[in-house]
């Protein structure tokens, strides 16, 4: 459905991204993924057809987004950073104007309206200007306005920022829903959206792809380690020096206090049966120990900010 | 064409359901209601003249030139300050809250955007002028009055609002900022006054002639005195396109940044 080659953006001298390449099949739900200024907004730019690649390609459906941009932008919803509402319109004129400017035939427009109103749980302030909108409903319109068209691809740029949380959840519902029918771009920081919604990750940094997997595969990237979560009942002021003597444990890192630590093993069982019986033996006062599978956060943050920092959180 | 049209739609809906384009009708009808009684009062105190004096030259002794002539020139005045004030969101404020990005990845064009846009300010522009063109058909009442060319005067003063719509629109897509957007389209409105006054301070006899030709004003008085000159009407369509065109290569350049 989606298909982009090399490309590759330059404002002026800075290079915003790096000969990108990745394919999205038709019905996909794909997060793009990425640390602030790594490129995410900028590619959705390009392939909604909002501007023009410095060098490379990228297609929707088939369409060149370049030399044919206006059957592009025919088949797509975009929701940019900033909601494109205009503060002195009505919420239900606005959508039809929307509508009307997507090419929805008139007899369809009321349909859509009505329906992108409900998707998005606007009712209660259809009738209402914009401009008195708070900025989590400003946020909801210009999602209503994106899917009014029911367009078969959606290209949402952070999509729940400044959302409530059961509006977070009600719209990752709602992208849920639209899966299979559309195929869907979202981008985004926050890690539990993507494993919420998407069934495949795109980690952008600085430009460049750095993994490109299934959330599956991703998560389960690095076998063989195990984290532990321990609470102690006594402080603890160097854990590292109190393990030092084994030789599983690869990093230790402080919790919320000195009572709380996490430990990275690499190894099986024996090496966690090791870790407890130690604090134990020392007379910490366990209290809890908690094994956790590595998840999404972090391989991302390994494979972002891991790159530059030092040690890391790895 | 559709694109057209519905951008068309919401402009014009927006000019005329903002207070701004309410509140420069009134500022209009204030004017006009001030200083077109004084001009009447005038003309009527010419005619007495002329009835007791016979001193007077005989084109003055008109309704059209000593009552909607210089009304004309008032209402051009206006517009000059007035079409700014309109046309001055229409690509600036956009660009600002970002709903261009809505525009430009629509299934619509950059010609269409432009053509939408000014339309629609040419139907505010309409607005006014009609407005203008109530007083002498409130006089209509009182006089005879010629009405081909009162209508054709009227169309010129039009297709001069269009003029300045058409520059306005282009200054507005200049800019993100709605006040640079109406300062440079005044300055542009009074500059194409200032190519006329070429046609009095160029010695030449071909450099008057160009002058006269590229003037606003002289294919403009044409029209007030009630002829339809084929190269007026092109001059002034020729002006239009150009901004126009001028316009849609600055959206379709903004894909380009
Ligand atoms: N109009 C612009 N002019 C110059 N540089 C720009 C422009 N837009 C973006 N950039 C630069 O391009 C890079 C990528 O920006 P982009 O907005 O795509 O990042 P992002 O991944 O969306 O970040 P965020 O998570 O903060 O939204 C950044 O370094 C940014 O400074
Ligand atoms: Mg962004």
């Amino acid at each position: 459905m989606i298909q982009v080659k090399d490309l590759t953006k330059d404002y002026g001298p800075r290079r915003a991204i790096d000969k990108l390449n990745f394919s999205i099949s038709k019905g996909d739900v794909v997060g793009f993924l990425g640390p602030n200024g790594a490129g995410k907004s900028t590619t959705m730019k390009i392939i909604t057809g909002f501007m023009a690649p410095s060098h490379g390609n990228a297609s929707v459906a088939g369409f060149d987004v370049f030399e044919n941009p206006l059957e592009v932008k025919k088949r797509i919803g975009y929701l940019p950073e900033i909601p494109p509402v205009y503060a002195d319109m009505y919420v239900q004129d606005y959508l039809r104007y929307v509508a009307a400017l997507k090419q929805v035939p008139k007899e369809k427009i009321e349909g859509s309206v009505k329906n992108a109103i409900e998707k998005t749980n606007l009712g209660d302030v259809q009738k209402r200007l914009i401009h008195h909108l708070s900025k989590g409903f400003k946020q909801r319109v210009g999602i209503a306005q994106a899917i009014v068209s029911d367009p078969e691809v959606l290209i949402l740029d952070e999509p729940t920022v400044g959302l409530d949380p059961k509006q977070v959840a009600e719209i990752r519902e709602l992208i849920k829903s639209l899966k299979g029918q559309h195929t869907i771009i979202l981008s985004t920081h926050i890690l539990p959206e993507v494993e919420a919604t998407c069934e495949k990750v795109i980690i952008i940094n600085k430009g460049r792809i750095v993994a490109e997997d299934s959330i599956q595969n991703l998560s389960t990237m690095e076998q063989g380690q195990i984290r532990l979560h321990v609470r102690l009942r006594k402080s603890v002021e160097d854990m590292q020096n109190v393990l030092s003597g084994m030789g599983s444990v690869i990093g230790v890192h402080s919790g919320a206090s000195a009572k709380e630590w996490s430990i990275d093993l690499k190894g099986s069982e024996e090496a966690v049966e090791n870790v407890s019986s130690l604090l134990v033996g020392k007379g910490y006062g366990l209290l809890e120990l908690t094994p956790a599978k590595r998840d999404l956060e972090d391989v991302f943050l390994k494979l972002t900010y891991g790159q530059q920092e030092k040690g890391g959180p790895a | 064409m559709s694109g057209t049209l519905v951008i068309f739609k919401k402009e014009l809906k927006g000019f005329y359901f903002n207070s701004t384009f309410w509140m420069i009708c009134f500022l209009v009808s204030v004017v006009f209601s001030w200083v077109y009684p004084i001009q009447l009062n005038l003309f009527s105190q010419l005619l007495m003249n002329y009835v007791m004096q016979q001193g007077v030259p005989q084109n003055q002794l008109n309704i059209h030139y000593g009552v909607f002539l210089r009304q004309l020139s008032y209402l051009n005045l206006l517009l000059i300050f007035v079409v700014p004030a309109l046309t001055m969101k229409l690509f600036a404020e956009e660009k600002k809250l970002r709903t261009f990005d809505l525009l430009l990845t629509s299934p619509v064009t950059s010609f269409q955007i432009v053509m939408g846009k000014y339309l629609a300010a040419l139907g505010a522009v309409g607005g006014i002028v009609l407005l203008a063109l109530l007083y002498p058909l409130a006089t209509s009442t009182l006089a005879t009055v010629n009405w081909g060319p009162l209508f054709i005067a009227f169309l010129g003063i039009f297709l001069v609002g269009g003029v300045y719509a058409a520059m306005n629109l282009f200054a507005s897509s200049l800019t993100e900022n709605s006040i640079v957007a109406y300062v440079a389209s005044v300055i542009f409105n009074v500059s194409i006054w200032f190519v006329g006054i070429g046609t009095e301070v160029v010695d030449g006899e071909r450099a008057r002639k160009i002058f006269e030709h590229v003037s606003l004003s002289s294919h403009l008085s044409g029209l007030v005195e009630g002829t339809v000159r084929t190269n007026g009407l092109i001059f002034f369509l020729s002006i239009i396109v150009l901004f126009c065109f001028l316009a849609e290569r600055v959206v379709e350049s903004s894909r380009w940044r």
